[in-house]
Parts: C-alpha cells; sequence; structure tokens
C-alpha cells in the first residue's frame, strides 16, 4: 500500500535549529502571508466601500473586521499549537455539537435576506452554519478515519447520510450557499480518503436525479423545496439582464463594477458603482466586484494570488500530513475554501449563479472570518505536526 | 494494533497522489477561469462598462428654457413667460392601491366611451330605419330616440372611486399636503388618479401656481412628504388678457407623432411646444433650448448634490415682434363690444363677431381678432373641462373660436366691388355703362329687389356702389352667369376660397360657389339620395346626403353677385382683396410675424414675407370702383356716409348686409383710408348684427379714429338700410 518512491515527496527537511525551538512559530509563513494579505486587502477595501454605510462612523466595518482579523489570529495560532489529532478522539462531540447549533439557529434565529442562519447576541450575530463547516469537517473526518479499513459502499453511504443530516439544516435555515459547501466538503472528505471513482459517478448521477425533481418535478406536484428568491438568483444567472430590477440586477451591477475598473481601477471616490449603492451587500457578498471596480485587474489579480497561495499552501500541507486524519482535515478545508472562494468570485464576474455564498477572509463577517481562522489554524497545526513528526520522530504536544 | 493507521506518519499513498493532483488540476483550472473571466470584462471589455456605470449614475435633469416673449409692433409686451411653482407628485411613490384606483377608473372610462360610441350608431341606425319608413315614429321610437340621442351627445360620467381604505398613509398624505396647498384630500386623490389614468407614469400634477409661502414649506419640509415634488415651471402669462387671445395659441407637451417630425427634430419627449397660433406657427424662434444638469443619482434615485455634475445652462427663447398694434387691438375689442350693444339695441341678437385691421401696402396684421375674447391666461395653467367647454359652447359666442380667419360667411354687399371688377375686366361693363335700377329684378322666374324696396333709376357703377344698387349687380350677375365663372375667377385672384396664407394655423379657406361645385355636390347628394333610398329633396335626404339639393342655376350668380347665397369668406379675405383694391391690384399676403430680436429688442432676424401677388387691372376701372367706395362714405347718399360725418382722412368704405337665414342679417363694413404714410384696410362684420351701417361700419369708424389719433370716440350708427 505504501511505497517510498511517491511522486509528491513529502517535505522531510527539519528546520535548522539555529533558534530556539520554544520561539518559532512553527507557521507555515506562505500560508499565513496568504492569510494576512487577504485580510490586509479585506480592510483596505472594506475602508473604501463602508466609509459612507453607517452614518457618522465610517470605519465601522473596518474595526470590527480589523477585530475579528485580530481574535482570529490568536484563534488560528492556538488552535496551531494544538496536536489535530485529538480530534479525531472528539468527532462524536463535535458533531454532537454542530447538529446543536444548527438546530438551535433554527429555533433562535432572525431571517436576513430570506435565510434563518444567524443568531442575535449581544455584541456579535452568530452565523453558526460558518462554523459548522469546519465542525463538519473535523467530525466526518474522524468517522472516516475510523472506518477506513472499511472503505467501501457501506462507509460512503455512512458519511454521506452523516454529512446529509447537518447539510439539510442549513437548507432548513434557507442558507444554500453554506449547504452547497457543505455538500462539497463531505464529497472532498470521500475523494480525499479514496472513496471509489463509482461512487461519485453513482454520486453524479443521483445528484442530477434530485436536480430535476426539485426544479421540476416537485414544482408540478407543488411543494417548493427551493424557496422562490433562491431559484430566481440560480436562474438568473442563466439569463442575466431578464430581469435587471431584480436578482439579475445585481449580477449585472456587479459585472459592471467589475468591468468599468479597467486595468487599474477607479479609485475610491470614483468607484460609483460601490459608493452610491448600485452594488448590493458591498461588504459581504460583492466585496470581490469592490475590488474589482476601486483597484482594476491589478488589484484582482493581487486578491486571487493571495487566494492561489492559501490553496497551494494548503494542497502542499496536506500532502505531508502526518496521518491521513490530517490529510482529511487539510483536503476537506482546501476543497471548502476552493469551493467558497470560485462560487463568490464566479458570481462577482457573472459565470455562477448567486447563492450568497461569502468569499473567505475578504468578506465582512465575524463568523465567516473566525470560521475560516479556524480552518487556518488546523491546517497550521498540521502542518507543524507534520514538521515536528519529520524533524524529531515524536509527537508534538500542546506546550512544549 | 500495532502501528495503527491513523498514528503512522503515512508516506503519501499513490492513489492519495493522484487524488491531491486531480485537485490541484482543478484549482488550477478554476483559478485560469477566473483570470481570463476577469481579462476579459476589465480589459478587454471594460470601455464598455464604465460608460455603463456612467448611465447608471448620472441622470439628465432638464431645467426648462423659458421661452420667448411676444411683443406688438411698438415693442409693448403681449406675452411673457413667468415662473410658477407647482406640485406634483411622482406616480411611483403612491401606493398600489392608489395606482388600481387609476386602472380600474380608466377602463370605466374607456367602457363609458364605448358605450357613447354605440349609442350614437344605434341612433344612426335607427334614424335610417325610421326615414325610410313613411310611417310616423312612433311613441316608443320617439321615447328610444330621446334615450339615444341623450346617450350619444356625452359619455356617462365615471366616479372617481374613494381613496382607498386600507393605505391610511396615503390619507394621512394627502390630508398634510391638502392642508399647506389648500386643497381637500378628496380632490388631491381625484387629481391623482385622473391623472395616473390619463398618462401613466408621468408625474401628477395637484396644483400650479401654489403661493410662495406654500411653496417654501414644501421645499423645507421634503422629509415630511414623501413621494410630493415642488418645483418651478414656466407659465405663459398674457398681461393684457383677453386682447389677441385668439391669436397666441398655447403650450402643450409634444405628442409621440409631432416627435418624429421634421420641425421638432432634437427635441425630447415633454419638451413643451406652441400650439395653435403664434406660439405655434414661430415655435422654431419662440422655443429655448432646454438646458440640464447631470445630476449623481445613488441606486435608490435620489441625488448625491455632494458630487460635483455639470449643468448647461437653458437658453431662453427669442423674442418674437408682431405687426399687430396693441393699441388698436384693444380699440377693436372695444368697438366690437359697442358694436353689439348697439345691435342688440337694435333688437338683433348679435353677440359675437370678427374684425381685421392690415396694412394694405404689404399685409402686416395691425389687429385681428374674434369678439368674445377670452383670458388667455385661462391656458397658462391646466384647464378644467367646464371652463373649456364653456369657451367652446355657441351660448357663449365660442370665444375659442377665432372668426377672423376661420369662420366662413356670405359677405353680403362687401362683395360688390369684386363684381364690378370681373364685370368691367369681362368687358360687358365700362365705368360709364349706365344701367336701369327700377327696384327689382326678374331672373329665373324669381323677383330679386333692392333691400328696403328702394329705386335708383338709371345709374353707372360708381353711384351704383355708393348707393349699393343691388339691381344694377344683379344684372351683371345674371349677365355674367352666360360667360362662364367670371366672378368667381376674379374673388379667386383677389384671394377667395382659399386661405390667404396669414402665419396662423386653422385658416378657412372659404368657398367661392360656381357652377362646377355645386354640380358635382349634387351629383353626389343624388347618389347618396339613392343608395340610402330617400327621395331627393326631403329632410330625410338632407339628413343623410347633405345640403347640395339642386344643381347651378342662374340665380345663384345673381345671388353671387351681391355676396349672397353659398359664398363663404372670412373677414381676412375680405380685408386683402380690399387691400389689393387700395394698393393698385397686389394681392398681399397677410402676416402677424415682424421680427426675431434678442431680450433687449434689437433685431436677429427679419421674418421673411411672401411676395405679393401682381393681379392686372385696367387703371380706369380701378378709379370707377374708388370713386364709388369713396362716395359710399363721404359723399351724400352714401351708404355710411353719415357714419363717417366728420371723419377727417377720406374713406373708402362698403358696407354689408349678409341674409344668413334662420339666422338675423349679418353686419359688414369693409374700407380702406389712402395715406401716404399709414393707409390702413379695416374690416369688421357682426353676427345677426344687422344691417352694415348700424354695427359693423360705427365699429369701423372707430378703429379708424384710433389708428388716425382723431378724436371721436362716439359710435354713431348709420341710418342706410341697404344690403
Amino acid at each position: 500500500m505504501s511505497s517510498a518512491t511517491t511522486p509528491i515527496q513529502p517535505a522531510s527537511e527539519p528546520p535548522p535549529a539555529l533558534v530556539p525551538r520554544e520561539w518559532r512559530l512553527r507557521l507555515d509563513p506562505l500560508l499565513l502571508l496568504a492569510v494576512l494579505g487577504l485580510v490586509a486587502c479585506s480592510i483596505v477595501t472594506l475602508k473604501g466601500a463602508t466609509r459612507l454605510d453607517v452614518e457618522g462612523q465610517p470605519d465601522f466595518y473596518v474595526y470590527r473586521q480589523a477585530l475579528y482579523a485580530g481574535v482570529g489570529l490568536v484563534l488560528m495560532y492556538v488552535v496551531s499549537r494544538i496536536d489535530y489529532t485529538r480530534l479525531q478522539d472528539l468527532r462524536f462531540v463535535v458533531y454532537g455539537v454542530l447538529i446543536a447549533s444548527l438546530l438551535l439557529t433554527l429555533g433562535l434565529a432572525t431571517a436576513t435576506r430570506g435565510a434563518k442562519a444567524w443568531i442575535e447576541l449581544p455584541f456579535f450575530t452568530l452565523q453558526p452554519s460558518e462554523f459548522g463547516k469546519v465542525l463538519l469537517v473535523v467530525s466526518l473526518a474522524g468517522f472516516l478515519v475510523s472506518r477506513m479499513r472499511l472503505m467501501g459502499r457501506q462507509t460512503t453511504a455512512r458519511i454521506l447520510l452523516l454529512g446529509l443530516i447537518p447539510t439539510m439544516l442549513v437548507m432548513a435555515e434557507n442558507d444554500l450557499g453554506s449547504a452547497l459547501v457543505y455538500g462539497v466538503g463531505i464529497l472532498a472528505l470521500l475523494f480525499i480518503a479514496g472513496a471509489p471513482w463509482r461512487h461519485f459517478a453513482a454520486l453524479g448521477a443521483l445528484f442530477a436525479v434530485a436536480i430535476a425533481i426539485v426544479l421540476v418535478g416537485a414544482p408540478a406536484v407543488g411543494v417548493q423545496v427551493l424557496q422562490d428568491y433562491q431559484k430566481d438568483r440560480l436562474t438568473s444567472f442563466l439569463e442575466p439582464s431578464a430581469d435587471p430590477a431584480d436578482a439579475g440586477y445585481q449580477q449585472q451591477q456587479s459585472k459592471i463594477a467589475i468591468g468599468s475598473g479597467e486595468k487599474t481601477g477607479r479609485g475610491v471616490e470614483n468607484a460609483t458603482q460601490t459608493q452610491l449603492d448600485y452594488l448590493p451587500e458591498h461588504h459581504t457578498d460583492f466585496i470581490f466586484a469592490v475590488v474589482g471596480e476601486t483597484y482594476g485587474f491589478v488589484g484582482c489579480a493581487l486578491v486571487l494570488s493571495l487566494y492561489a497561495l492559501l490553496i497551494w499552501r494548503a494542497l502542499h500541507i496536506l500532502t505531508i500530513a502526518k496521518n491521513l486524519y490530517g490529510a482529511l482535515l487539510a483536503g476537506g478545508i482546501t476543497v471548502m475554501l476552493l469551493f467558497q472562494l470560485f462560487v463568490n468570485v464566479g458570481m462577482n464576474v457573472g459565470i455562477m449563479p448567486i447563492t450568497g455564498v461569502t468569499a473567505p477572509l475578504l468578506s465582512a463577517g465575524g463568523s465567516s472570518m473566525l470560521a475560516t481562522f479556524l480552518a487556518v489554524g488546523l491546517l497550521q497545526s498540521i502542518n507543524a505536526q507534520a514538521r515536528e513528526t519529520a524533524a524529531g520522530k515524536g509527537r508534538a504536544t500542546i506546550f512544549e | 494494533m500495532p502501528n495503527p493507521i491513523e498514528d503512522r506518519r503515512p508516506p503519501i499513498t499513490p492513489q492519495l497522489a493522484v487524488r491531491v493532483a486531480v485537485l490541484g488540476g482543478v484549482a488550477f483550472v478554476l483559478f485560469a477561469i477566473i483570470f481570463f473571466r476577469l481579462w476579459f470584462l476589465q480589459v478587454l471589455t471594460g470601455d464598455e462598462y464604465v460608460s455603463q456605470a456612467r448611465e447608471n449614475r448620472v441622470r439628465k435633469v432638464k431645467i426648462e428654457a423659458p421661452r420667448g416673449n411676444i411683443v406688438d409692433r411698438n415693442g409693448r409686451t403681449l406675452v411673457k413667460t413667468r415662473a410658477a411653482p407647482v406640485v406634483q407628485i411622482l406616480p411611483n411613490s403612491v401606493p398600489d392601491e392608489e395606482t388600481e384606483a387609476a386602472d380600474e377608473y380608466r377602463t370605466a372610462l374607456a367602457s363609458a366611451e364605448g358605450a357613447r360610441l354605440k349609442a350614437a350608431e344605434d341612433l344612426k341606425a335607427l334614424e335610417r330605419r325610421l326615414s325610410g319608413k313613411r310611417r310616423k315614429p312612433t311613441k316608443a321610437q320617439k321615447a328610444e330616440r330621446r334615450r339615444l340621442r341623450k346617450a350619444s351627445s356625452r359619455a356617462e360620467r365615471v366616479a372617481i372611486p374613494p381613496i382607498p381604505a386600507d393605505a391610511p398613509e396615503l390619507r394621512a398624505l394627502y390630508r398634510r399636503l391638502g392642508k399647506v396647498i389648500d386643497l381637500p384630500p378628496r380632490t388631491i386623490h381625484k387629481r391623482v388618479v385622473a391623472g395616473l389614468a390619463d398618462q401613466p407614469g408621468a408625474n401628477v400634477t395637484i396644483k400650479t401656481d401654489v403661493p410662495p409661502e406654500a411653496f417654501n414649506f414644501l421645499l423645507e419640509h421634503r422629509d415630511e412628504f414623501p413621494g410630493v415634488v415642488v418645483e418651478k415651471k414656466y407659465l405663459r402669462y398674457y398681461p393684457h388678457d383677453e386682447l389677441g387671445a385668439q391669436l397666441f395659441g398655447t403650450l402643450r407637451e409634444i405628442s409621440p407623432e409631432e416627435l418624429k417630425e421634421k420641425r421638432y427634430r432634437g427635441l425630447e419627449q415633454g419638451t413643451r411646444i406652441g400650439k395653435d397660433g403664434i406660439e405655434e406657427t414661430y415655435d422654431k424662434y419662440l422655443r429655448g433650448t432646454d438646458g440640464f444638469t447631470r445630476v449623481i443619482v445613488n441606486s435608490m434615485g435620489s441625488r448625491d448634490d455632494t458630487r460635483t455634475a455639470t449643468r448647461v445652462p437653458p437658453i431662453q427663447g427669442r423674442q418674437l415682434q408682431l405687426t399687430l398694434d396693441l393699441g388698436l387691438q384693444r380699440e377693436a375689442n372695444d368697438a366690437m363690444a359697442q358694436a353689439i350693444d348697439a345691435a342688440n339695441g337694435n333688437f338683433n341678437p348679435a353677440k359675437a363677431g370678427a374684425f381685421v385691421a392690415m396694412d394694405p401696402r404689404n399685409g402686416e396684421v395691425l389687429a385681428l381678432g374674434s369678439y368674445p375674447s377670452f383670458d388667455a391666461n385661462l391656458f397658462a395653467k391646466p384647464i378644467d373641462q367646464k371652463t373649456y367647454e364653456r369657451l367652446n359652447s355657441e351660448d357663449e359666442g365660442a370665444p375659442l373660436f377665432n372668426r377672423a380667419i376661420s369662420a366662413g360667411y356670405p359677405t353680403g354687399s362687401t362683395f360688390k366691388p369684386i363684381t364690378a371688377l370681373a364685370a368691367m375686366e369681362d368687358g360687358i361693363l365700362t365705368p360709364t355703362t349706365v344701367l336701369n335700377d327700377p327696384g327689382v329684378f326678374r331672373y329665373g322666374g324669381r323677383e330679386f329687389k333692392n333691400a328696403g324696396d328702394a329705386v335708383f333709376g338709371s345709374l353707372a357703377l360708381p353711384r351704383a356702389l355708393q348707393v349699393s344698387s343691388d339691381v344694377f349687380f344683379y344684372q351683371l350677375g345674371a349677365s355674367l352667369n352666360e360667360r362662364g365663372p367670371v366672378i368667381q375667377d376674379w374673388a379667386r385672384k383677389l384671394s377667395f376660397g382659399k386661405p390667404t396664407g396669414i402665419d396662423l394655423p386653422g385658416e378657412y379657406g372659404g368657398l367661392v360657389p360656381d357652377r362646377k361645385w355645386r354640380d358635382k355636390g349634387f351629383a353626389e347628394y343624388q347618389k347618396c339620395a339613392k343608395k340610402a333610398k330617400v327621395p331627393v329633396g326631403t329632410q330625410a335626404a338632407l339628413f343623410a346626403c347633405g345640403g347640395i339639393e339642386r344643381p347651378w342655376a342662374g340665380g345663384d350668380n345673381v345671388n353671387l353677385a351681391v355676396g349672397q347665397g353659398d359664398l363663404q369668406a372670412t373677414p381676412l379675405q375680405l380685408a386683402t382683396a380690399y387691400a389689393a383694391l387700395a394698393n393698385g391690384g397686389r394681392v398681399v399676403t397677410p402676416h402677424l410675424g415682424q421680427e426675431v430680436q434678442d431680450g433687449a429688442g434689437r433685431q436677429l432676424e427679419e421674418i421673411r414675407k411672401p411676395l405679393a401677388r401682381k393681379v392686372d387691372i385696367d387703371t380706369p376701372d380701378l378709379d370707377a370702383i374708388r370713386s364709388g367706395l369713396l362716395a359710399a362714405a363721404t359723399q351724400a347718399g352714401g351708404t355710411s356716409v353719415d357714419v363717417f360725418e366728420g371723419f377727417p382722412y377720406p374713406v373708402h368704405g362698403k358696407t354689408g348686409t349678409a341674409e344668413r337665414q334662420p339666422n338675423a342679417d349679418q353686419s359688414w363694413y369693409a374700407c380702406w383710408v389712402d395715406d401716404p404714410t399709414r393707409p390702413i384696410v379695416v374690416v369688421v362684420t357682426v353676427e345677426e348684427g344687422g344691417f352694415g351701417a348700424e354695427a359693423a361700419a360705427p365699429a369701423a369708424r372707430l378703429i379708424l379714429e384710433k389708428w388716425f389719433g382723431v378724436r371721436g370716440g362716439e359710435f354713431v350708427q348709420g341710418a342706410s338700410r341697404t344690403q
């Protein structure tokens, strides 16, 4: 099963022990750079885009975003010092927390833009489905590893079942975007775990049938699975200009914003699409369009490069993970991040439907930011553990 | 469990390697897609989106240009522009209930109009049925006809639904707004519904010319009146109220059809253009160039005034000088009032008339109008239906109707000079030919008599004009009938029978009756009667097929010779013909437009006048007519000599009394004064005013007195009872 001559070699060089071990952060510097770079881009963009959004507080979103980023960085560092492998034993607890939080959300949530995914706290609006992304990967990867020897139809079905429960709960919150991310995360875990190709083929066929039922079959017999606004969003992407006053309008305005940025952008003052509110949700879902309008192709290229760096490092960490659980975690996280950024940027540039998926680290929003830092912390932990293992052939402990 | 799988440092398996490679490949492809898409949007087609973004945020807000003023020949203002505050409601701000009410109202209006048209059709069918039968209509049929007549004359009134009950905010808004602009909420609601029904999508004007306090209050409390806009709008102002009111026309928004016309090229929807009168003819000068500001608006449509925007100021239209003399116009209007009073004193039911004063040399119109007139300021604001109907009603004398250019009448004896001219130029008459007037002329089995059964004996042309011998001209008419349409040809040469070409829309061409016209009309009448199966010559046939019930007869020419019968001429046509007599045969084109000026009255452009058409007339013939007309107003026995007694200028004038049965006779006077510097032609007519010397001639004298600055001002009625 294992071989010494694999095409992708783990980084086995131990770090030079010039600096005492305790002083080193043991973080992947490129991953950290990508994350910090994206947070910086987010704050700069928000500063220009939201200066008129809250009366009298031009930096309302900037402060909040910086605060979240600060908390997130601490969270990331703390998580990176934990041996993620322990989470595998906590898989039932994690899964339980996941389900409980989603159920709680359904009970308490206040509806925003049709979705019912937010819990109002005194200083913070919590979106459990964001944290759920990480919890789902952590727990499902644990379940997967425990059944690794039995990798087969049974396992695939069980994992799917376990994964579908929270996914359906998120669907019930009308948070279509997160549900899709969950689904893709589950598939990614199965993929990394080595589920046979034919399982995916079968799943693909099943999915096609499900789509047909949801969009054509169910409405025909009077059952609405998707909310009207969700269907609007999904179909408006196919005919972007059919109704400029509604769903297609957002996408049209987003395209205008990005296109009008041209090569080097229009600058904050002249970015009229953003400044005059033509661009909806310009601090969250459509923040990439703000980057496009304000900083042009150059700005977009920078953000995309940072994302690419993030994905590359994440994939790299996946390959060096010290155990399968780490590889699964890294894989799930990577694919989720990749999917989110592609869907978000894709809907900004008009090639994907509007699904309410935020851009990781870029969009304003505490839950998304903290959840992403949590995920990146896990990646850092996998990276640190891998290096510890490679260097000392031993297990890293929390506080050495 | 040795070496548990989860604790092993796993050498990466080939399967995992493949799958990671696949993931990496997928990531690469996704990034590539996004990069290409961005390249396409931002680099290849960026320009397009830049302009779309600009269109998004920039709204062109029109600044209406004030129209140019209209001044008289002495520079006195006749029409000017003033800014008036108006209150409007935005159509998209009213709740759906209100819009639905408007839709309902529109549908109800349409069906009411449909019912009216249906009733009109039924009525026609019923009358055809009744006229086809020889029997008298039954009582039921009569009742049915009465009902249909009523139903077809006016569409049933449609009540505007009350303010929607489930729109308390709207009701509150109307109440608050009503308090400010002094209108009951119900009225505001009615205007909104009617406005939305009439023009969905356009701002509804609730009130024009609100007091400045209300205007300022609304401006300052904009937030409390959502959907209410106040702005200044230019209105026309007519400082002299009813003077020349029929000449100026009104303004209204350009229609979609007119937008396509060449003369309105470059105008935008919503531009107000002149409709009717001087405003229409000289619209291109009077209309200014609208300016605009580019304002920046956000996605909610509210203006962002903190951002700089370009502003192109409007350019006021040019000032237009007319040939009209305000003083003369006023005097003529007053003279008409006196003439009508005088006619009423003579037990004639006069209430309307018209006047024309013109420079015979070039056709400059010095005064022109119709009586009664109306306050032109009524049309500066949206006019209500009741007022509009009143201004059109016959009972009120139809003040909107400009009789001077749009009404065709027989002109009575004022037509005699044209007959005389035709006879002389045709050679059957010379200035000295003496004809006998025994007081009666028998022709075609009919007796044509002089008015008042006068007998003038033997007379030549000048004398015949002076005393207005009808028999003299009856003979000419009868003789000329043998020689073809001689009178008709000369009448047409002197501007009868077609529009004179005055620079006012809506001119009536009139009718010079001849054999061809009557025979053709009669043939059509016969055909129509046959088709409708009604006997020729009955009331039913008249109703179904019009009035030409017989072919041309010599008697028609006899009637025409004295300006009676089927002749239809406008006062302006008569004035143009008399101008030609006065100036030696040049038929001028009457006109009001003089020159285009800047705001300070300096000439910018002279308005090109059409050239006069020269008609060849032998001088002795013309002299004979002139001396006859001069004698008529200045020598003993002349028909208007008593009217002009003591008038220091030599007046050439002819009275006319046109028979228009069943109405009372129409009073006419046409005259001119030769003067080296201030020659003038005046034509006055008073509908149902009696004899020419009684009503029209004294009014003409008042106009002449004003023109020559002669003291007088007395309305002197003449005693002549001639036609």
